[in-house]
């Protein structure tokens, strides 16, 4: 294509005319790439971009009662400043909800990245059969919808209901205490895993796949174990792929939401701000709070950026370490 | 609530509907033709509304079910921001006050003034403030308790009357069956504390021209959880969820023996527990002082016109015809299946059949209608969805540590004053 089209200018002395091609291109050439990127950079400002504005410009504001037709007054939208910022910092329970994601993402994050890695790493072994069976039984639970998987262990956690309990039950040790202080965060730690390891899974098993072939074969002549290529070469080398799924661990552990909102019905142990997403939540649509909860999701916000910025820049360091 | 009598009534609402279709078809050409829309929950509404599409076909209403009372009155806050809220909603008496200082509702009291004796002075009190009046009410809630009778039978145990023989016979019907209790009193549940509470003379919420009184942690309501309290630490009564699959199960198995709430809890345990129908009955609410017979309401709702409403007459005349009028309080028995808050709707509901959950009780209307003679009035705050959150939470982290019941309703009542205040109200604590 190039070829024809340029087949013709070439017959032309290039200094008889004043180099038709090149102007034409340059005629083009201003308003294209701005056409091309037009897209992408419309959806950002409509849903990044305009939401984010709107959300901080809630943020500063607050409804307060103005005399009104009625004793009750009417709520008018004022600017305050930075009053709700100041409220929400100062709110201790939302504090507290953070140290509760901390636990959960204690017990959550290593476990699901643990077990991800786990089985990618036993797939990834030549003499393994029934992968694709295997690969398929381990990613199910992720297609699985989160409130669909939260209801379901839900009913294996309540005492009267489930299974585990009724087993234990008739061994005469009592119910298992799922839904009670001590069992909570195991039990909403493990709705997570249990849906979130298959998507971690396919992700390292991706990443182990893309690893040339020689590399191992050299492995084995060297006389390597297939417990030595996996902990010498092949971990090492999915590295990237592990800090990938580490942060977005991390995301969906600050985004805690359906899981806990969805047992909270069935257990006095969750609170109506047991995750910060639920304090907003509550702000926004039951107490009619916007302001505030806007001042929340901001510092939600930023607080999850600036902890992901933190994780891929140690990963970053130390890869380059590493590289050195 | 599955009663023939429903049936027959959704029978010749489907009827009605192809008629209100046929209807519609011919008003389309007419410009004259007034439009509502119309926002409502439950079961029957397209049925009541197409009653009334057919014998009006000059004002044609539109029925969407926008979610129960805590979605739908979300909904309304932020439609009507938008500018294009409904013409007529439901909203539940709890979420009214909400609504009127966001500006949703429009002040009908001259609109609704030739309904006036349509309603009891207490039903009245729940969507009227300082005279105004912003809604019609529609159903009511006033609260009896609903009981397993074979239980009591069974346990040699009469009829509680008085909440201190609720006690023994909670007590006495634990002692006999372990694993059996009289009645859950869950945290969550705002409405039966803010009840039994003025039951005990305990005001949640009051407001005049120079601000609101709070009595949330009124000494009575306190003595009203300590009593609760020490029943509860006994093991006689349940502090679990009410309506969790844990809760519905025991319903089933018969190991929940009551529940004290509104009138509609019968309806509610039917479609729990439709194979334990025949077991229960209701009686008035257990007294704190004998013979004082007066009870609250748990629940219930009316309806608002909204400021959005370009048709405010029309909207209101459709109101007055679903709550006030004989037709449609007939319908909202037979097809909606509410008890009606209108004083005529109470009447026509005696010669109704019970609730399907006990069908035996032939007198079930005789008793509600009893009940709903003397009704406490009440007024909800400004925040009920605040206290509601920071009730459940307080209450149940008391529950859970041991700690006393009673701090719990003075933990919410700060945050509910503290609330108030950073909003801008005038606030005065009552305890």
């Amino acid at each position: 294509m190039a070829d024809t089209a340029l087949r013709p200018e070439m017959t032309h002395p290039v200094t008889a005319s004043p180099a038709p091609r090149p102007a034409r291109g340059r005629r083009r050439s201003p308003l294209a790439p701005y056409l091309f990127v037009a897209p992408a950079v419309v959806l950002f400002v409509v849903f990044m971009l305009i939401p984010l504005g709107y959300t901080i410009w809630s943020s500063l504001r607050a409804y307060r009662i103005e005399e009104g037709a009625s004793v009750l007054g009417v709520r008018v939208d004022r600017f305050v400043g930075l009053e709700n910022y100041v409220a929400v910092l100062q709110d201790a329970e939302l504090l507290a909800s953070f140290g509760r994601l901390g636990i959960y993402g204690v017990i959550a994050v290593p476990l699901t990245l643990g077990l991800a890695l786990l089985f990618a790493l036993l797939l990834d072994v030549p003499a393994v059969r029934a992968k694709r069976f295997a690969r398929t039984a381990i990613f199910i639970p992720y297609a699985v919808p989160g409130i669909t998987a939260a209801l379901l262990w839900g009913f294996m956690y309540l005492p009267s209901t489930s299974p585990f309990s009724y087993v234990t039950n008739a061994l005469g040790w009592g119910p298992i205490p799922f839904l009670e202080a001590d069992g909570l965060f195991g039990s909403l730690a493990n709705i997570a895993i249990w849906g979130g390891v298959g998507f971690n899974m396919i992700i390292i098993y991706t990443s182990l796949r893309g690893i040339p072939a020689e590399i191992y074969e050299s492995a084995r002549l060297d006389g390597a174990s297939e417990l030595q290529v996996a902990l010498r070469i092949k971990v090492p080398l999915v590295v990237p792929a592990l800090v990938l799924t580490g942060v977005f661990a991390l995301i969906g552990t600050l985004q805690l939401y359906g899981e806990p909102n969805t047992l909270r019905p069935l257990t006095t142990e969750i609170t109506q701000s047991w995750a910060p997403l639920m304090t907003i939540y509550r702000d926004a649509f039951l107490t009619d709070d916007l302001p505030s909860a806007a001042a929340s999701s901001t510092i939600l916000a930023l607080g999850t950026v600036a902890l992901s910025a933190i994780v891929l820049g140690v990963a970053n360091r130390r890869r380059k370490e590493g590289v050195s | 609530m599955r009663h023939p009598k429903t049936v027959r009534a959704a029978a010749l609402a489907t009827l009605l509907i192809g008629g209100a279709a046929l209807s519609g078809c011919s008003a389309v050409g007419g410009d004259d033709v007034v439009r509502l829309e119309y926002w409502g929950w439950g079961v029957g509404q397209s049925e009541q509304v197409a009653l009334w599409n057919a014998a009006n076909p000059d004002v044609q209403v539109r029925h969407t079910d926008a979610g129960g009372g805590t979605d739908s009155a979300a909904k309304l806050l932020t439609s009507s921001r938008a500018g294009n809220a409904p013409d007529v909603a439901l909203a539940e008496y709890t979420t009214i006050p909400s609504l009127v200082i966001a500006d949703v509702p429009r002040d009908i009291t001259d609109l609704v003034a030739d309904v006036d004796d349509a309603f009891t002075e207490g039903t009245w009190a729940q969507t009227t403030f300082g005279g105004q009046v912003y809604a019609l009410p529609q159903d009511a809630g006033p609260m009896v308790l609903t009981y397993r009778a074979d239980l009591l039978a069974e346990t040699g145990q009469a009829v509680p009357t008085t909440w201190q023989e609720f006690g023994d016979v909670a007590r006495a019907v634990h002692e006999q069956r372990p694993d059996t209790v009289l009645a859950a009193v869950p945290a969550g549940e705002l409405g039966f504390w803010a009840g039994v509470s003025a039951q005990a003379g305990a005001d949640w919420w009051s407001v005049d021209e120079d601000g609101w009184t709070v009595g949330i942690a009124d000494e009575r309501m306190l003595e009203v959880a300590d009593f609760f309290e020490q029943l509860a630490v006994d093991g006689s009564i349940d502090t679990d969820p009410v309506l969790s699959p844990e809760y519905n199960k025991r319903v089933n198995d018969g190991t929940i023996g009551g529940w004290a709430a509104g009138i509609w809890a019968p309806s509610v345990l039917g479609g729990v527990a439709p194979d334990t129908s025949g077991s229960w009955e209701i009686t008035p609410l257990p007294e704190w002082t004998p013979g004082d017979a007066a009870v609250p309401f748990q629940g219930g709702s009316a309806l608002i016109v909204t400021k959005n409403s370009e048709h405010p007459e029309e909207a209101a005349a459709f109101a007055k015809w679903m709550n006030a009028s004989t037709e449609g309080n007939q319908s909202l028995l037979d097809v909606r299946g509410v008890y009606p808050a209108s004083i005529e709707g109470q009447e026509l509901a005696i010669g109704n059949a019970p609730p399907s959950l006990m069908p035996q009780q032939t007198e079930f209307y005789d008793v509600a209608a009893e009940v709903s003679e003397d009704v406490l009035p009440t007024t909800w705050g400004p925040n009920v969805a605040l206290a509601t959150t920071t009730l459940t939470d307080e209450l149940n982290a008391a529950i859970a540590a041991g700690t006393p019941w009673r701090d719990a309703f003075v933990a919410t009542q700060a945050v509910v004053v503290a609330d108030m205040e950073e909003v801008g109200y005038q606030v005065t604590t009552n305890g």
